[in-house]
């Protein structure tokens, strides 16, 4: 293990544990570490969106003689009238040319590969194969998707049986949390796993070069 | 003051301290936990044994370094597993923070284990910003989205890249995310191009992705950390994942422990007649 590739490791423990400080009480290390942290996240987006966006698609490229480029390249230029109240219409013209453009590509995708698709995969055959188990599925699908809808169906009180198949719809809603959040734990403590096993092979494991 | 009243006032940092031995003890004194295999991760598994050997592949390191312990040992496990099949490999990523540089070390670290040769049997196209663009563009042509690989190298140069030219000649993508770009693979890439799909996903996004598998959009899902302890079950490769879940499970046991407790405290000091009156 070199020099640097040591000095590179206790850096990165040094964060980890201000970062951790924190746990016990705000303190001054944390205070240093979160700042330097969105210090560099700022600083690198702005020199990766320098290099990756202005040089490499719109600067290079022009150079090398596509010159319709340059039209995108002012539309972006003139989002930055927004800084000036008194010419911030300007910008309207960009942002306008982003929604049309953000709506075509999104509308018809998300249409198609994922509304049209669920709702394919909803309204599964009760006699596709699969047996009785499967068929089960399908309906819990369906009566899950129905009562959940009807449950955000804010128009007509929810009495009778629309309010019994929306309290239908909370069980499914509070299920889903319930599994969303048994996730976020497992999520969460995996977090910590990495780092914990970050200090304890490759932190630790630097000591016998040092010690 | 009862039992029940002192522990509703405890103060939070005595749960993190055990939280924190909970992770740190079984790196002292190694704790193994079963690991059942979800029929998520077999049909994953399944997929890619069915693919055609020495076929074109992409592994996606769409995730941040901060979701390493999740997700690497899903890119790692998936290119042992496509390797063992000689497919050639084409890993990118839409996350401009340590996604391309983790695709890097990952894939030449594997690759020497293999024999796999930069330029011949895999390649790193890098990071592009906009994904919507890279990911329609892409089903056109690969090189006028990146003319060049992750280090400059321009793709005509490539040997690999001579016969690939757009998704058609990709027969599988495997997507390692911890953010929402799994939605555009999906709307963008299977739905219009019709390319086979896995998925490796951290913890928190997995509830979502489910439905994607249900409906044939993804052949399969890893779901955090327990689903790459078991991808890494499968093709036999067991590394940190199947580590970390011995921690994992002996945490989730403290945590239900907790929930139980609190539970129990919440009905004996009477604080659930109070909320329904």
């Amino acid at each position: 293990m070199s020099g640097w590739e040591i000095f590179e490791i206790w850096v990165i423990a040094f964060f980890t544990l201000a970062l951790f400080s924190f746990m016990y009480k705000d303190n001054p290390l944390y205070k240093v570490a979160e700042h330097i942290f969105a210090g560099l996240s700022a600083g690198y987006y702005v020199g990766l969106i320098w290099d990756t966006v202005i040089i490499t698609q719109l600067w290079d490229p022009m150079i090398g003689g596509d010159w319709l480029l340059i039209v995108p390249g002012i539309l972006g230029f003139l989002m930055f009238a927004r800084f000036f109240p008194k010419y911030s219409w300007v910008s309207r013209t960009s942002l306008a040319f982003v929604m049309g453009v953000t709506s075509g590509i999104f509308i018809t995708s998300q249409l198609h590969g994922l509304v049209l698709k669920q709702m394919q995969a909803t309204m599964q055959s009760l006699g596709g194969g699969g047996g009785f188990g499967a068929a089960l599925l399908s309906i819990i699908v369906v009566v899950g998707v129905i009562s959940t809808l009807i449950y955000f169906y804010f128009s007509k009180e929810h009495t009778g049986v629309l309010g019994v198949t929306a309290k239908v719809g909370i069980w499914f809603i509070m299920i889903s949390f319930g599994a969303h959040f048994g996730y976020t734990v497992m999520g969460r403590v995996s977090l910590l796993i990495g780092r914990v096993q970050f200090l304890a092979e490759d932190w630790i494991g630097s000591f016998k070069y040092i010690f | 003051m009862s039992f029940w009243e002192k522990a509703e006032q405890i103060d939070r940092r005595w749960v993190y301290l055990m939280v924190g031995l909970a992770v740190i003890v079984p790196f002292i004194v190694p704790a193994e936990f079963p690991i059942s295999i979800t029929p998520e991760s077999r049909m994953l598994y399944d997929a890619i044994e069915e693919l055609p050997d020495s076929c074109t592949v992409m592994v996606v390191f769409d995730y941040y370094p901060s979701t390493i312990a999740e997700c690497e040992p899903m890119t790692r496990t998936a290119l042992h597993h496509f390797w063992r099949k000689d497919c050639k490999v084409i890993t990118l990523s839409n996350i401009p923070l340590g996604g391309p540089s983790m695709a890097e070390s990952v894939t030449r670290e594997i690759a020497r284990e293999y024999g796999k040769v930069y330029g011949e049997d895999f390649v790193n196209l890098g990071y592009k910003a906009n994904y919507v663009a890279v990911l329609s563009g892409m089903g056109t042509s690969i090189e006028s989205i990146f003319p060049t690989d992750n280090s400059g190298t321009p793709l005509s140069e490539i040997p690999m890249m001579d016969s690939i030219v757009n998704y058609e000649q990709v027969s599988f993508i495997f997507e390692v995310a911890d953010n929402a770009t799994a939605d555009y693979w999906v709307s963008i890439v299977n739905a219009q191009y019709g390319v086979p799909m896995g998925c490796g996903t951290t913890a928190v996004s997995a509830p979502k992705y489910y439905a994607f598998v249900g409906s044939g959009q993804f052949v399969g899902l890893l779901g955090g950390m327990k689903g790459a302890a078991e991808y890494e079950m499968l093709v036999g490769k067991k590394g940190k994942a199947v580590i970390g879940m011995g921690v994992q499970s002996l945490v989730h046991l403290l945590i239900i422990a907790l929930v139980i407790l609190g539970n129990i405290s919440y009905f004996v000091l009477g604080k659930h007649k109070r909320r329904l009156s």
